[in-house]
């Protein structure tokens, strides 16, 4: 085992202007929001992010500028309504949007993790969704050669890198996730690159006690940043609630025009909470 | 004192109804009715459902809810965690019952858009996305959508873009599915021949050519027309209980 613990400056270094972009969580929970920051602060560009139902992650890398297209299954605030970013870099045309499924995105990412070129899912026929020309992650109608069902074949997506804030994490890369988990383990397998940030940096003796609490095994995972509060606005389930407040927060200040100045603040000042 | 029961209790009530017992039901994101109807189908008609949360839990306690539907404390005392990517290998086994999905606009086929109004490759408004609905309206026995805001302008003679597939945009096989449509209004299903959405009640205080004038086609009634039934006043009870801040009413504004 190697050890892969280093900074947020170096993991986030990891990730080149244009690379294809996923990242852990599930719209406000748990999403590596303080790697995301330091993206920011790198002023990477040109990134295209791919996931099932992002939220604050992805629009604060769009609102940043750091984005180029961004294919989901759905993007929104929940009931706050419209990622306030997305729907005006959208309009703009400063960033390219191209519409998935949940499933079939999950798909791309398992026929990656499992090293297939591609993997069928049901659902989809009917739907202009299909239509759409698709830049990663493309569907293709197909048949099933032992029953003759007509279905989609969607083509593997290998993210470039994958980045998961996790509760626990040792030295090695060994990394524990606690409550739901998403489509982490997934998006792990399926990608060339892995940054974990964690709450804790537990001792690599905690995992050789009880391996089956193991949610990546260290020879998945690239690096792993020490990052209490990673996770902060979204919630990182054992730890913290989401701050709804902060939520908002960040509509408002995209809504009233001083977007900058929120980044000035929270992002480049790191005046968080 | 039917006057007295607010709109989204009658809704998230409606919506209860649709679940019967020992069915697998699933809610997805931004969703506090479907959550809220899960929730009071399980404490009232359905204790043996199998409730699937969003948020990744498998039967938990809803003590309250949350701005997001996949806040893990909607996970309270879950048995399990069964992840979204696993609910949605049942659907494809089919084995998920119900699903609660949304749209911005639905038709007379009920084809759903939560993708742009306008064209695709120009939308005049980028919406959200459709997260499930292109995968899961299909295949899925029975979809209930719930729509706040009913009016000619979310109720089209033809979605913009097909998000979610309606009986003209289905196969044979799926054309048995059931779609079943609760809105501020009314609750439409496309129970006859011809496959296309008929009012199936509407709600206390409402009429039949009000729904008509706020519905952007003809819209058909069924033979058996009748009034959405009111909740009792221990479901009212139970649903202000889990959602003392309102929540549910956000979607109404």
């Amino acid at each position: 085992m190697k050890k892969v613990l280093c900074s947020l400056e170096d993991a986030a270094g990891l990730a080149a202007d244009g690379d294809l972009v996923t990242l852990g969580g599930a719209t406000f929970n748990r999403a590596p929001m303080a790697f995301v920051r330091e993206i920011v602060r790198q002023g990477k560009t040109g990134l295209n992010l791919i996931d099932r139902e992002p939220a604050i992650d992805f629009d604060l890398l769009i609102g940043a500028g750091c984005v180029g297209m961004v294919r989901t299954g759905m993007i929104a605030f929940e009931i706050f309504g419209m990622a306030p970013n997305f729907r005006r870099k959208s309009k703009s045309n400063d960033i390219i949007v191209k519409e998935g499924a949940c499933q079939p995105i999950i798909a791309g990412f398992r026929a990656a993790s499992m090293g297939l070129p591609s993997l069928p899912v049901k659902g989809m026929l009917g739907s202009d969704l299909l239509e759409i020309a698709e830049i990663v992650g493309g569907q293709k109608l197909f048949n099933d050669p032992f029953t003759g069902e007509e279905m989609i074949a969607v083509r593997a997506i290998e993210p470039d890198i994958a980045v998961i804030h996790a509760q626990k994490a040792d030295e090695y890369g060994n990394v524990r996730i606690e409550g739901p988990i998403y489509e982490d383990v997934i998006k792990a397998k399926a990608s060339k690159t892995v940054v974990v940030t964690a709450e804790e940096i537990i001792p690599n003796a905690e995992y050789r006690k009880s391996p089956e609490l193991t949610t990546l095994p260290h020879f998945l995972v690239d690096a792993v940043v020490h990052t209490p509060n990673g996770a902060y606005p979204c919630s990182c389930c054992n730890y913290y609630d989401v701050d709804y407040d902060h939520i908002q927060e960040h509509i408002h200040a995209v809504v009233e025009d001083r977007f900058d100045a929120y980044l000035q603040q929270y992002v480049h000042e790191e005046r968080v909470a | 004192m039917s006057g007295a029961v607010e709109i989204p209790d009658l809704m998230i009530h409606a919506m209860s109804r649709e679940i019967a017992d020992q069915d697998t039901v699933l809610h997805g994101v931004s969703s506090p009715l479907p959550v809220l109807a899960m929730s009071a189908a399980r404490k009232t008609h359905a204790p043996d459902m199998v409730y699937i949360s969003g948020a990744e839990g498998v039967d938990p306690e809803i003590d309250r809810i949350y701005p997001s539907s996949f806040d893990h404390r909607l996970n309270r005392n879950a048995v399990a965690y069964f992840g979204l990517h696993e609910a949605f290998d049942l659907a494809q086994r089919g084995e998920l019952d119900v699903m609660y999905l949304g749209a911005a606009q639905i038709d007379i086929h009920g084809n759903t858009n939560l993708s742009v109004i306008g064209s695709i490759d120009d939308p005049k408004v980028q919406l959200p996305g459709g997260a499930a609905s292109a995968f899961l309206m299909p295949i899925t026995p029975k979809v209930v959508i719930w729509i706040t805001r009913h009016s000619a302008r979310t109720f089209v003679e033809e979605v913009d873009f097909v998000t979610g597939q309606g009986y003209d945009h289905r196969s044979d096989e799926h054309m048995k599915n059931e779609i079943v449509i609760v809105s501020n209004l009314a609750v439409m299903n496309f129970r006859n021949p011809e496959r296309k959405m008929q009012i199936q009640s509407y709600h206390p205080g409402q009429s039949v050519d009000q729904i008509r004038e706020n519905t952007g086609f003809d819209i058909v009634m069924a033979a058996d027309v009748g009034e959405t039934p009111v909740p009792e006043l221990g479901i009212i009870d139970l649903i202000n209980s889990m959602d003392p801040g309102n929540v549910r009413q956000t979607e109404f504004h």
